[in-house]
């Protein structure tokens, strides 16, 4: 049989037109080469178009559905305020709105001194959108580029005729095309809506302006994926990036509603920009130019990285873990410990530090309310009132948080299970149940010591920001009374 | 042992620039474990060449720099004459690899995966394609997660073989294949031969690297230890060898090259090298042999040789 047989060129061509296959032993250096010269060098985005296509083929579903479930909420947060609210009660939720806290998580609130049912909602809703499409970005780029070589499916494309950042950029290109589409859908879905916004020009400005925040993201992520050798840990250090900019951009946007002298903050923020293109109030473009400078400059750097890193390695090196287990790794729950140990610790020091932050907010929060008229402070129960209620919230504001640990852990498990680590454990005398209550175990310890974390944190940040250290104990106490209900949440993950 | 390998080397320069693979003092470190330590190793265009080397010892790492998808630290690598790192894409037009623990993509069918590499390989032999799957026996219309590992490696196999290359690189391929498919396996591999291709196959079916190998070498802690074709591997090391002797043979104790002598009976067993034997042999003559029986060293033996000595 001959192997040499001409090829019967029913395949695909390549996009870029490269000519009829070479016969063997000839150089071949074609169109791919050409189109790939110039900044990336030679051959580096080899195979692009066909990579570009197989990942489509592959998000067939991830891609619509995290656009269409992202512009779906946009649509409910339009309709829904546009039907709830009437005049009145938009500008009494306006007062609330402009307090410091709202600020801290909402945005700098430009436009609501004459409010406007697409100002509320731009000004309330438009952060919590702008982390949607950022996760959105965080975790496609990291499923195509850190996962596909973590589980050593790129070897065989890289092996294959696939220049050095053809996966990279083809991640990029395909997340910077549904951040594309799901500014499209936003558009559409706010335009369209009850909330009858009165300027196109502005709706499209928000919604570009979400999609630059998912673009910047994809950009982040692209860089963490080659720091670290795991998928999981890339998305991680993303979303830390992601929950950093959220701090400094709350800090930013607290002191500029509270007139103070921190707003240059939001400015450092990637999460900054898109607020401050204040649509339907300055209809301004300009701050999107700082999001296309830090996508572009971060591209690069990923670029860069990738070239001189090996396939599969992250930039740090893998060190040598020891020879021998340790006497702790000896029981079911010690071994669940063990593998649950290195998020738990980077939980930890997180909600520690977070805790510190927000706690170090109570000073400023208690001079704002001295600021405040007397009968809507009466409302929110006097001054200590407002320093208790701000502590509380805090409290169930990581309590939310910890038990979003709480169901990743218990996900672990599952992710255990599917990659077969489980059936080892299972056929040394372990029991099935013994396994999984082990597992449940350590996550619940994990969850009540992350809160105590918070707590903490939060207690210390507040009792030194009031200079009163009485609000430790019960600020450590508010956490922990949240633990219950964490719970019963894992209880049902 | 060196001799071979030195014989191999003396007209180096000559040899590097037909050589389908040559690699010269090559060092990777992954941090400060040392993966390859000085590693020589020349692959002529056209042979199967066989790449031994106990777990650990640095066979992927090897393979994965040829592929340019590792760097090194130190010494040069020639792949088809040209640096695997820098011009990755262009050779990777002429080679093809198969990995031994091939992962797919849980959603896409096996018959998708194979397509996919042909196409950013920049086309496909369609007929080739189908006979190949049709040879290994594989359903290509089954997910990717309902595959067993032997048919996730039959889809790197068929994807590997079915284009049209230089050069197949491919380590431990065959992990998971049952007997029939080895068979197989093994037709395709002399196809490649005879079309002229070069094969650079790491194994651990010593069957498999006999039947096909015309040399092999043998790696140990980063470093070539031996190459040469079989027969040369042989020479180097010890014949089995029982005779069945009325009368004693004092000299036989005393010659070079006769080890481990044992009297049993009405048998004397010994192991001779097999250098030696000629001299062994006529020995022997000279008294009255009633029965003998010499066995050549497996291939099993000669790696056992290697892989049980510590570094000197």
């Amino acid at each position: 049989m001959n192997l040499l047989a001409a090829h019967t060129d029913d395949g695909d061509r390549p996009i870029h037109g490269g000519g009829p296959t070479a016969p063997r032993s000839s150089r071949h250096r074609g169109a791919h080469e050409r189109e790939g010269a110039g900044r990336l060098g030679e051959g580096n985005l080899a195979g692009l178009g066909h990579l570009l296509r197989f990942m489509l083929r592959r998000d067939r579903l991830w891609l619509p559905i995290w656009v269409l479930a992202l512009s779906a909420l946009t649509a409910y947060f339009a309709n829904a305020i546009a039907v709830v609210m009437d005049s009145d009660s938009l500008q009494a939720m306006t007062a609330f709105a402009k307090n410091p806290v709202m600020a801290l998580i909402t945005g700098p609130g430009y436009g609501l001194d004459q409010v406007t049912v697409p100002r509320f909602i731009v000004g309330m809703y438009g952060v919590f959108l702008m982390i949607g499409a950022a996760l959105m970005s965080i975790l496609t780029v990291s499923r195509h580029t850190r996962a596909e070589e973590q589980t050593g499916r790129a070897e065989l494309v890289r092996a294959s005729v696939t220049g050095r950042h053809t996966q990279l950029i083809a991640a990029l290109v395909l997340t910077v095309f549904m951040n594309l589409l799901l500014a499209a859908g936003m558009a559409a879905a706010f335009g369209f809506s009850q909330a009858e916004p009165d300027s196109w020009s502005a709706t499209v400005l928000f919604a570009v302006g979400i999609g630059a925040v998912g673009c910047v993201f994809a950009a982040v992520t692209a860089v963490t994926v080659q720091l670290s050798a795991f998928a999981r840990a890339a998305s991680s250090m993303a979303g830390a990036v992601l929950a950093l900019s959220f701090v400094l951009r709350g800090i930013g946007d607290m002191s500029h509603v509270s007139g103070g002298s921190l707003d240059w903050l939001s400015w450092f923020s990637p999460l900054g920009w898109a607020p401050q293109t204040a649509p339907f109030t300055l209809d301004r473009w300009w701050p999107l130019l700082y999001s296309a400078g830090l996508f572009a400059v971060l591209v690069v750097v990923a670029v860069v990285l990738q070239s001189r890193r090996d396939l599969g390695a992250g930039i740090v090196a893998e060190r040598l873990g020891r020879s021998q287990a340790g006497l702790l790794l000896s029981t079911p729950p010690s071994l669940a410990l063990r593998l649950q140990a290195s998020s738990l610790i980077w939980w930890s020091l997180s909600m520690l530090v977070m805790g510190v932050v927000f706690g170090s907010f109570t000073g400023p929060m208690d001079e704002g309310a001295a600021g405040m008229p007397p009968e809507i402070l009466s409302i929110m129960g006097g001054r200590s009132g407002i320093v208790d209620g701000y502590l509380g919230y805090m409290a169930l504001y990581f309590a939310i948080i910890v038990a979003a640990y709480a169901v990743i852990a218990a996900g672990g498990l599952r992710s255990e299970e599917s990659a077969f680590h489980t059936e080892p454990v299972l056929a040394a005398a372990v029991s099935r149940a013994g396994w999984l209550v082990s597992w449940a175990v350590v996550t619940l310890f994990g969850a009540g010591w992350l809160l105590a974390m918070a707590g903490l944190g939060e207690g210390v940040g507040a009792a030194v920001s009031m200079d009163d250290w009485s609000l430790l104990w019960p600020a450590l106490l508010g956490h922990l009374a949240q633990a219950p209900s964490i719970w019963a949440l894992l209880g049902f993950a | 042992m060196s001799t071979v390998t030195r014989t191999r080397r003396t007209d180096d320069n000559r040899a590097s620039a037909s050589a389908a693979i040559s690699m010269h003092e090559v060092v990777k470190s992954f941090g400060r474990v040392r993966a390859l330590d000085g590693l020589d190793l020349e692959v002529d265009r056209g042979e199967v060449h066989g790449f031994l080397g106990p777990n650990g010892a640095g066979k992927s790492t090897t393979i994965r720099i040829l592929l340019g998808i590792l760097r090194h630290n130190a010494g040069t690598v020639r792949l088809l004459g040209e640096d695997p790192w820098s011009k990755a894409v262009p050779l990777h037009r002429r080679l093809a690899y198969v990995p031994g623990d091939v992962e797919l993509w849980p959603g896409l069918t096996g018959g998708e995966a194979i397509d996919l590499f042909a196409r950013l390989r920049g086309g496909v032999d369609r007929r080739r394609r189908d006979e190949l799957i049709e040879r290994f026996d594989l359903d290509p219309r089954k997910k990717g997660r309902t595959y067993s590992k032997g048919n996730r490696q039959k889809v790197a196999l068929i994807s590997a073989l079915a284009s049209d290359v230089e050069l197949l690189l491919l380590d431990e391929p065959t992990a998971g294949l049952d007997p029939l498919m080895e068979a197989v396996f093994q037709d395709c591999i002399r196809e490649a031969k005879d079309a002229g291709r070069t094969v650079l196959l790491s194994s651990h079916i010593l069957a498999q690297v006999e039947a096909l190998a015309d040399r092999v070498s043998i790696i140990r802690s980063g470093r070539i230890v031996e190459t040469g074709t079989l027969s040369e591997l042989r020479h180097l090391s010890r014949t089995t060898i029982a005779v069945g002797l009325e009368h004693d043979a004092p000299a036989l104790s005393e010659m070079t090259g006769v080890h481990d002598l044992v009297r049993e009976g009405s048998r004397l067993h010994f192991s001779a090298d097999t250098a030696q034997l000629p001299r062994i042999m006529r020995a022997l003559g000279e008294h009255d042999v009633e029965s003998l029986t010499a066995t050549p060293p497996t291939l099993e033996q000669l790696l056992l040789r290697h892989y049980g000595k510590e570094e000197s």
